[in-house]
């Protein structure tokens, strides 16, 4: 398949608006619907964790997506797992660097520095390093190991998963956690219409992380047509 | 700086690296379609 049928762009493009629309309720549910949190919490800059933390899920999605198709190469042997995977650690990648940025950003006003070496911050940055490793050992691996290379490095980095998620339960940590899976129900200091952007971004960034991903298979799909056409010429 | 400036900053941030990667997705994608019909055409070249 050198082209996606004419169906699969109509998909895409319906996924594209569909993404966009709810990036900009959600936008606008966490700037002007969402009430501003105590002084404490950050008062106005707190509104970023409407867009870190459904950043964060995106990037956990994302690399659970890596995990499953890894395993799923490795059995099949099938390209097409293999592009899934590799798409999904560089979308994975491009959410977790956000997680890394707008986290800093917050921490400077709030707490008086930019990064601390603590459970969640430092579990967060092997994540990432560990999904930008795999995206280079892509670039850089001979090639006719580099997918199963890579499915090995996408099935071990998934263990981190878990540990960034629940470092902040099981160390201490300067990071804030949300409720607890031991006490689900503690508060987490949102109201109803806080709740409403909250759950509004989380389905926002859902939708856009899988219209990019979506965008990057397509990508991956032409880069292997262009390879075909050229051994074939060859 | 004020809590404002500090959320614009994230904000701005934040939109400009998904906004990045979706300009190199269009830039990637344009240039292989281009290669694409570039192959294309040889290949209908040496056919005929």
């Amino acid at each position: 398949m050198t082209q996606p049928t004419r169906g699969a762009s109509e998909r895409l493009r319906y996924l594209g608006v569909a993404a966009w629309l709810a990036v900009a309720a959600s936008i606008y549910l966490a700037l002007f619907v969402a009430r501003e949190a105590e002084a404490a919490a950050g008062g106005q800059l707190q509104r970023i964790f409407y867009f870190h933390v459904p950043s964060a899920w995106v990037a956990y999605l994302a690399f659970a997506i890596v995990f499953v198709a890894s395993i799923a190469y490795l059995r099949t042997r099938s390209v097409r797992w293999d592009l899934l995977a590799h798409s999904a650690a560089e979308v994975g990648v491009v959410f977790c660097t956000i997680v890394l940025i707008t986290g800093p950003i917050w921490a400077r006003p709030v707490w008086g520095t930019w990064w601390q070496w603590d459970a969640r911050l430092t579990s967060a940055f092997v994540m990432w390093l560990t999904y930008v490793g795999y995206l280079l050992l892509r670039t850089l691996a001979p090639e006719p190991q580099t997918p199963r290379l890579a499915a090995v490095v996408g099935i071990v980095g998934v263990v981190n998963i878990p540990i960034v998620h629940f470092s902040v339960y099981w160390w201490r940590t300067l990071h804030p956690s949300g409720p607890s899976p031991a006490n689900p129900s503690s508060s987490s200091g949102l109201g109803g219409p806080e709740l409403a952007a909250f759950f509004a971004a989380l389905v926002a960034f859902t939708l856009l992380s899988m219209w990019l991903l979506a965008l990057r298979v397509r990508l991956g799909r032409a880069q292997q047509a262009v390879a075909r056409l050229e051994l074939g010429l060859s | 700086m004020s809590d404002t400036s500090w959320l614009f900053i994230a904000f701005t941030a934040m939109w400009i690296g998904i906004g990045a990667y979706l300009v190199s997705l269009a830039a990637r994608q344009r240039r292989l379609e281009a290669r694409l019909e570039q192959l294309t055409g040889s290949q209908s070249a040496r056919e005929e």
